[in-house]
């Protein structure tokens, strides 16, 4: 199976984006929302014990790879996935794909791109892009987060490939080697929307609308932090989880936003969800001005107001759980 | 409506980002952004780095910490990604971060930061 001829398009998120150029080269046209949507992707995590640079983990979506997984399973894909030893190994797998005409994805670290602004490189060992050909020894890339295409030197992505740490991708690849045939979209957007209504909706207090307010409640505690190099770290942590790490917490909501007005016509209920898209929009404009509050808060520290950051996370929370209760009770 | 900030964020060095918003049929498309907001919590994350060198460089004057602290900072890693790096145990590696520790340090075992930081084995011995 070979892909049409490729176009570079700039998404909100890696993973998705990936997701949705690779489904589209291949045959299978998919917006960015729907593989987004489809994967049940969106979430909120806080978890206080699992640290990075010192700071709890907090995320906006679901874990990295969920999204090829789920949203291949879902559409009765099979990905051809490849982990490797080693740089050559890898670099000679992935030319002979080249050569044969495929796109194909891989997982990387955000640090070892060269062509990433300096200030944007970290160790995010999650980044998806896309390979589609070569130039002599170089490789034509396609990155979603980019606005135009871009060509990376083979050892500066193979270091990118074989980055260590958390989520270290060892040199992961994947493309689809077959298309979705008469899809029963109706049956599996119910699914795919009750899955992370519930998901949304869990009891465990560090995640979904629970995970919310339980970061609320920290916030709060930040307002007799004497350490105020740590309090403006942590309140821009919050900002870099939500709006730097692919796309932000409000730009997540406004993805998912999109998808539930695109997955109108399945016959599904469209009032409901017209009215959840609403809702997720007005999630996403609080998480806006609580990341807005959040910056504000760690420049004047002596005016910090950790009670106004709070409640306006609070407010998103409560949009979005009046979203997936409606959506939990789709028919 | 969806607000599309269009302030600049230098930390893109000119590029941009997208996001979703709805057009004036209410259906949603891409569009172009900038914004402050984001660029401020990347430039704290820098700079916050930028403070731990100097720091660190504070104290392997005192002879307190090595270079493998100085280098981790420089390349923007903290302890768990520096010990995944090299493959060693957090533990190992906290030890290796002082000066009294690194001073006995083998080549061997010194080559293998020096690795991980991408310099050469003379840059991480003779770090002034």
């Amino acid at each position: 199976m070979t892909p049409m001829p490729f176009k570079h398009a700039q998404f909100a998120h890696c993973e998705s984006g990936v997701m949705a150029t690779l489904f589209s080269a291949y045959g299978f046209p998919l917006s960015e929302p729907m593989a987004f949507g489809l994967a049940h992707a969106l979430s909120f995590v806080y978890l206080p014990f699992v640290k990075v640079n010192n700071l709890p983990l907090i995320a906006y979506r679901s874990l990295p790879k969920s999204i090829i997984k789920t949203l291949s399973k879902s559409l009765h894909v099979t990905m051809k996935t490849q982990t490797f030893k080693g740089e050559k190994e890898a670099n000679e797998a992935l030319k002979d794909l080249v050569k044969e005409g495929k796109i194909v994805g891989l997982q990387t670290s955000v640090y070892y791109l060269p062509y990433f602004p300096k200030d944007m490189r970290f160790h995010f060992n999650a980044h998806n892009l896309l390979v589609y050909g070569m130039e002599e020894e170089n490789y034509r890339i396609s990155d979603p987060v980019f606005e135009e295409a871009v060509v990376c030197s083979q050892e500066g992505l193979s270091k990118a490939r074989f980055a260590k740490g958390v989520f270290a991708p060892k040199g992961f690849m994947y493309y689809p080697k077959n298309m979705p045939q008469e899809v029963d979209m109706h049956a599996i957007l119910h699914k795919a929307i009750v899955k992370n209504a519930k998901a949304m909706l869990t009891p465990f207090p560090f995640a979904g609308v629970k995970g919310m307010q339980k970061l609320a409640q920290k916030i709060l505690s930040l307002q007799t932090e004497e350490n105020q190099r740590y309090v403006k770290n942590y309140l821009t942590h919050i900002v870099r989880m939500q709006e730097e790490i692919g796309t932000g917490g409000g730009g997540f909501r406004f993805v998912y936003a999109a998808f539930l007005q695109e997955a109108k016509g399945y016959g599904l209920n469209e009032m409901l969800l017209e009215e959840a898209s609403a809702l997720l929009v007005k999630s996403g404009s609080a998480l806006r001005e609580f990341a807005l509050y959040c910056v504000e808060g760690s420049k004047k520290p002596q005016s910090l107001n950790t009670q106004k950051i709070a409640t306006k996370l609070i407010e998103a929370s409560t949009y979005e759980e009046k979203a997936f209760r409606l959506l939990k009770a789709l028919e | 409506m969806i607000e599309i900030p269009h302030e600049k964020n230098e930390t893109l060095e000119g590029m941009q980002k997208v996001m979703y918003a709805q057009n004036e049929q209410g259906t949603f498309e891409r569009y172009n952004y900038g914004s402050s907001v984001e660029e401020f919590a990347t430039q704290v994350a820098v700079e916050e780095y930028e403070i731990l060198k100097k720091e660190c460089l504070e104290r392997i004057q005192k002879g307190e910490d090595s270079p493998i602290a100085f280098y981790m900072y420089e390349n923007r890693m903290d302890l768990p990604t520096l010990a995944s790096a090299v493959g060693m145990f957090q533990f190992r590696v906290k030890r290796h971060l002082k000066m009294r520790v690194f001073k006995r340090m083998s080549d061997a075992l010194l080559q293998r930061y020096a690795d991980a930081f991408s310099i050469s084995l003379r840059e991480l011995k003779e770090f002034h």
